[in-house]
């Protein structure tokens, strides 16, 4: 008994890197790219202070169905969605809420699905 | 309080609570209260001495150095994790509360289990691991344990821990999960990592590298703020982190 407790003691956490890293990728995209887009998407084009054709429904479509939206799209949607998830998690358990194996594959597959889902569509626009 | 209006001259009446448990005559920690006389000098254990010595003799509590070395006398003042010998009453108003550390069982008063503690820091093995086979003390291996300041710098810092606990009852994952390696033993471990007379990394990467080592960690930065020796233990865990994701990333690649 003593032996399995001690080999699953030393069981090593190939996974957490991965989350770690992903966390750590996604809140640099988090601090550094989301305010700059939300300034520009949600707050000077409803405000009408850019110009009309700057996000014009040709242009924009253009922008994100090519290799650079694609890469955008992971930088401010799947990354943060990552680093968000890993937050949810560690904050469920800090709350006690749930058990840590549920919320790591409730957490990480949400986040990986709706990364797929985003990255998806933009294939998509770029193969249609 | 700012330093030069410290006198020895003026004495106070100052009102400590502490939290009393004695298993032998009650099941149930109580508070009790006790008025003490305080000047500006008097510390945290200095008080504590003296409710032992003149008030109430059933009092235990830990203590040895009286000069924040032997990290004995830890308590939580106010919630906060802190060591009697650095704490001078001076700096509180109203009523002090002492507890016993938190996260760890209590024995008696103020004294507490830390067993799981020196458990932890034992999986980590802080010592150095040489496997020269040339010993220090053969003449044919004079510079195995020569160190330039530069590398004794990388590693200094987290050399200064005294092993008082404060921040295990600091950090909240600890008392979580009690498995949770936590601060001191993981500081410890980055530090002899850091060690270039040390060949022990391998060893002690397999501990970090688990759930219950550094991946615990939620970066809350509390051990570090408490602990009394400005050894960052936060920051250690975290680089330890880097060390588990690059220690993952090689094993990954030879298989």
């Amino acid at each position: 008994m003593s032996i399995s407790k001690h080999g699953a003691q030393h069981k090593q956490a190939f996974d957490e890197p991965l989350w770690w890293g992903l966390f750590s990728a996604g809140g640099v995209c988090f601090a550094v790219l989301l305010p700059a887009v939300i300034l520009f998407i949600a707050v000077l084009l409803p405000l009408g202070l850019l110009p009309a054709e700057a996000l014009s429904y040709e242009r924009a479509s253009a922008l994100l169905f090519s290799v650079p939206g694609f890469l955008f799209i992971g930088a401010v949607v799947c990354l943060p969605l990552f680093h968000a998830a890993h937050r949810l998690r560690h904050g469920l358990f800090d709350i006690s809420v749930g058990n840590d194996a549920t919320n790591k594959k409730l957490m990480y597959g949400g986040a990986a699905l709706l990364s797929l889902l985003a990255l998806g569509l933009v294939l998509a626009g770029m193969l249609g | 309080m700012s330093t030069e209006q410290i006198t020895t001259k003026q004495i106070n009446t100052k009102h400590i609570s502490v939290k009393r448990y004695l298993p032998d005559s009650s099941a149930e920690p109580y508070w009790q209260a006790y008025d003490l006389p305080v000047d500006d000098s008097t510390s945290l254990l200095d008080a504590l001495n003296h409710i032992k010595e003149e008030l109430d003799s059933t009092l235990s509590y830990r203590w040895s150095c009286r000069m924040a070395i032997c990290g004995s006398c830890g308590v939580m003042v106010n919630g906060i994790p802190k060591l009697g010998c650095k704490t001078f009453l001076r700096d509180y108003e109203g009523d002090i509360r002492i507890e016993p550390l938190a996260h760890f069982p209590v024995q008696r008063d103020l004294v507490v289990d830390m067993e799981i503690f020196l458990e932890h820091l034992a999986a980590v093995k802080p010592y150095l691991i040489d496997d020269n086979p040339v010993k220090a003390f053969d003449p044919n291996a004079p510079e195995t344990y020569r160190q330039t300041p530069e590398q004794l710098e990388r590693y200094k810092q987290f050399a200064n821990c005294i092993n008082c606990g404060l921040c295990y009852s600091a950090c909240p994952q600890f008392g979580l999960n009690q498995e949770f390696l936590g601060p001191a033993a993981l500081t410890l471990a980055h530090r002899y990592n850091l060690d270039s007379r040390d060949h022990g990394k391998k060893q002690r990467m397999a501990e970090l590298n688990r759930h219950e080592g550094v991946w615990s960690c939620t970066f809350v930065g509390f051990c570090s703020k408490v602990c009394p020796k400005h050894v960052d233990p936060a920051a250690a865990v975290n680089q330890g982190k880097v060390e588990a994701a690059k220690h993952t990333l090689i094993a990954l690649f030879k298989g």
